[in-house]
């Protein structure tokens, strides 16, 4: 392992470890992913074997079905507590967004009904900087107001390793053990590791899925990257972006702020 | 130069607001073809949008109200890389009202790049952004002046300017390792060479960012491992953290504290399987082969250089809320692992970041710098800044938020860890053939240490002896100690450091104890600047102790300054001189005041002395 993934696995194990110590029921979100997988793994190593918390899979009963297959076969195997949340219609969610990014908000109330049902204080979330101007603005330890709103201009100062933890009852805090690392840094950990990813990652006829999301709002790159090591070689001289493929992140300049200010990941 | 390519330096690039900060990162990565084209074709919109000229900025500032403002509010990091190696820039607002931000951003980088506009000069925040870069231990910066072009590309006003901020760099000891004149407009010297200033024959800015060298020489003989967390895994009580500084190996000694407990690690634990040895940075989890009471918070150290137990010190800090410092206000200071409750005693000083003056003022605003004292009930482990930077930071929290944070200077106060505690197990003390109450009733009266506090010059010895000799004559067994006597003598092998003073007080303390055991009264004159130490001294035989402050203040006393020290300390010759350079802390609730500053000798001594007889005559 060479020497920056190992700077970044202790971070992410310091965090966790920091949220599990710190915030009271807390819950991991499992969307997965190959950065959610990454995470989970990042989550046995944190607590020596045993995740000492939930799983969470916000299912918007849209995911490609080698998903599904994939979340049945390693909740058996790696012995996880999966809770299994399900998403309002689309006729719930507010008619001013965009359509794909309304569809994506679906996830959103998912994720607040589960929240307010199970009382979580805090939710772990696999999102990255590199991914979108927004997350790069992120805080490791995040606060949502009641309606599980960010306030992104006013956000708490996060240094030398020291957060608050002490916030109204109302509140939760997003947890981001992920945000330091980039999407090369995560296939170089799947590989160091050898992690499990459904296998749309790889290409299939010239084409592979670089993100995953519901099946209707997400589309295929152009690779022939069929294995790790190619992904890898891939990602060094690639110029699309990764989320190139996300429908959502492309319909208006701001709705990935607007989606994230309302509580999306 | 070559370097481990898996080497990712993180970069914060600070300065003054509207310097250029976000523009010239946008115009650096722009430059190295960084930005893919659906990037450029984004920015071109959002820019078109606003009705203005493509925005490199808007590739950090992504948020709406950044890009409607055309301001920097929060701090961002982007990743990229140049033919050398992959990096990190972390963009942080120049506006003061968002130095929070720019700290969070900043706290974690390993070098900064500090922006300066030729055309407006340095400004407040260049100075404040290149203090509080110190604090917060980044003490390289790479200096970039920015807007060349709007100057003519004069080789004259960049000297100016340059001269100007590296002798600012230089009174805060912080290190420039290189300057460059660009613009980040117009892209000279940032990744190509500029035609227009042939005058500058340094490097262009990636050629100056691909020289520099982080590796860091992390080795070091001493450890900090603060405890993170407690596990229970397979029956086994796992201690989890992150090493702080040092190496972890199975059979390593450790001390625990506050406990003070010595233990040896077992074993070495991780996810799936453990690998024999971890170096600072890596977060592990041990066993312990005794069973000893450990916490969350609590540090293990090496045995050799443990950090100071405290409940006293000083800091420098940055507030960072709207709200005011409050003295009688219970903080939580969270430092490493742990959270301890505190208060702020005192604000020795504020410092001015424009000009480095000092002032003196319990006023502190939003952004502030200054120089605290803090107490604490419990006691503290805790570094100095100077040993190791990561285990001597903290910040401080009221009920809804951080509210500063700071480093820590450990020198002015003592240590609290009790260090001897085995050597007096195998010794039984001889009881005495004459009972003190014996030689009490010989004597007609009780025995007593009459401990006199106060700072040099105060009056102490000069009243002390005069007390001796009237109660001498009135055929009291008496006996005067002093400080400076005991130091030829007894005393000889310490100096004034605060560990060699809590030693010069036990030391004495120790020697009153056995003068009331000989039934004498004792008169102490030591300046004892501690709380701590003159409540330990009283501990020895507290039903006998009296603490009498000699109460003059340091004007007065440096106006006295009979033995000259006063000028000495000053002049800078002596040090950790106290009052000077080090700290006097006043009794609390003495059992006794005498103000010489008020009062003639004579009333002084007359007082002392019929304090003493009503105190202890039969």
């Amino acid at each position: 392992m060479n020497k920056n993934i190992r700077t970044l696995e202790n971070e992410s194990i310091y965090i966790m470890r920091q949220a599990h110590r710190s915030i009271p029921n807390i819950a991991m979100l499992w969307s997965l992913g190959k950065d959610s997988n990454v995470m989970v793994w990042l989550a046995f190593k944190a607590f020596l074997g045993k995740i000492p918390f939930p799983l969470i899979h916000v299912d918007t009963g849209k995911k490609f079905q080698q998903m599904y297959s994939f979340r049945d076969k390693f909740v058996k195997k790696w012995k996880v507590n999966l809770i299994k949340g399900k998403c309002p219609s689309l006729s719930q969610i507010d008619p001013s967004l965009p359509p794909a990014a309304r569809s994506a908000a679906r996830k959103t109330s998912g994720l607040k009904n589960i929240l307010k049902k199970n009382k979580f204080k805090g939710i772990f979330a696999g999102i990255r900087r590199d991914e979108q101007g927004t997350r790069a603005k992120e805080r490791v330890f995040s606060p949502r107001d009641e309606f599980g709103n960010w306030d992104v201009k006013n956000q708490p100062p996060e240094f030398w390793d020291q957060s608050n933890f002490n916030y109204p009852e109302s509140v939760h805090i997003r947890i981001h053990p992920l945000l330091g690392w980039t999407e090369l840094d995560i296939w170089q950990y799947i590989k160091d590791e050898n992690i499990p990813v459904v296998d749309l990652y790889f290409a299939k006829n010239g084409k592979r899925y670089r993100s995953l999301g519901d099946k209707d709002i997400t589309f295929p790159v152009k690779s022939s990257a069929k294995t790790v090591d190619e992904i890898i070689r891939e990602l060094q001289v690639s110029k699309i972006s990764e989320r190139s493929g996300r429908a959502m992140d492309h319909e208006d300049e701001n709705v990935f702020e607007r989606l994230r200010s309302a509580g999306y990941m | 130069m070559i370097f481990e390519s898996s080497e990712m330096p993180k970069i914060v690039i600070v300065g003054h607001v509207d310097h250029g900060k976000s523009s010239f990162i946008g115009r650096f990565l722009h430059d190295i073809k960084e930005i893919n084209e659906e990037r450029v074709l984004e920015l071109k919109q959002a820019s078109e949008k606003r009705g203005i000229d493509f925005e490199y900025a808007f590739l950090l500032d992504a948020l709406q109200d950044e890009r409607d403002q055309g301001i920097t509010i929060d701090t961002t990091r982007i990743f990229f890389k140049t033919k050398v190696r992959k990096y990190v820039f972390i963009d942080s607002p120049g506006h003061k009202e968002f130095i929070r931000n720019m700290i969070t951003g900043a706290s974690s980088a390993d070098i900064a790049v500090l922006i300066v506009d030729v055309n407006e000069g340095i400004k407040q925040q260049t100075k404040k952004h290149a203090y509080l870069l110190k604090l917060l231990g980044i003490d390289t910066v790479i200096t970039v002046y920015n807007k060349m072009d709007l100057i003519n590309y004069s080789e004259s006003k960049f000297k100016k300017i340059k001269l100007n901020l590296e002798s600012y760099l230089n009174d805060i000891e912080v290190h420039c390792y290189d300057s460059i004149p660009v613009s980040a407009k117009l892209g000279d010297n940032i990744s190509n060479k500029s035609d227009k200033m042939n005058w500058y024959t340094g490097e262009t800015f990636i050629d100056v960012l691909d020289s520099y060298d982080i590796s860091k020489n992390f080795n070091s003989e001493f450890l900090r491992f603060p405890v993170q967390d407690i596990y229970r895994v397979d029956g086994k009580r796992v201690i989890v953290g992150k090493i702080e500084l040092g190496k972890l190996s199975k059979g390593k000694d450790l001390i625990f504290l506050p406990s003070n407990e010595r233990v040896k690690i077992k074993t070495l634990e991780a996810w799936p399987k453990a690998e024999k040895e971890y170096q600072r940075g890596d977060c592990v989890g041990i066993t312990l082969d005794e069973q000893i009471f450990v916490d969350k918070g609590n540090l293990a150290s090496d045995t050799i250089r443990p950090p100071k137990l405290m409940n006293r010190f000083e800091s420098n800090i940055f507030w960072l809320a709207e709200k005011k410092i409050l003295f009688d206000k219970k903080y939580l200071m969270k430092i490493n692992t742990g959270e301890y409750l505190v208060t702020i005693k005192e604000i020795k000083n504020i410092l001015d970041t424009e000009n480095l003056n000092f002032k003196k003022s319990k006023n502190i605003k939003k952004n502030d710098i200054c120089e605290v004292v803090i107490h604490s009930h419990q006691l503290i482990p805790l570094d100095d800044y100077g040993f190791n930077k990561s285990t001597a930071r903290f910040c401080l929290l009221d009920d809804e938020e951080i509210v500063a944070g700071g480093i820590i200077d450990s020198k002015n106060y003592p240590d609290q860890r009790e260090k001897n505690e085995d050597t007096t197990k195998n010794i039984v003390p001889v009881n005495f053939s004459v009972s003190e109450i014996d030689r009490s009733i010989k004597f007609k009266h009780r025995p007593g240490i009459v401990w006199l506090t106060g700072l040099s010059g105060s009056g102490k010895s000069t009243i002390s002896k005069n007390v001796e000799k009237n109660l001498f004559k009135k055929n009291y067994n008496v006996f005067s100690l002093d400080g400076d006597n005991l130091r030829i003598g007894l005393n000889k092998n310490l100096a004034f450091s605060p560990e060699d003073r809590t030693e010069n007080i036990r030391r004495t303390a120790e020697v009153a104890k056995l003068f009331t055991q000989a039934g004498f009264i004792v008169l102490v004159s030591l300046i004892s600047p501690y709380r701590s130490e003159r409540k330990r001294a009283r501990d020895i035989r507290p039903e006998l102790f009296r603490e009498i402050y000699i109460k003059a203040s340091v004007e007065v006393c440096k106006e006295r300054d009979v033995k000259g020290l006063y000028a000495k300390a000053l002049r800078g010759e002596i040090t950790n001189f106290t009052g000077i350079s080090s700290p006097y802390e006043e009794p609390e609730k003495p059992n006794l005041v005498i103000d010489t500053s008020k009062e003639k000798v004579e009333e002084s001594v007359r007082r002392l002395e019929s304090y003493i007889e009503n105190e202890f005559h039969f």
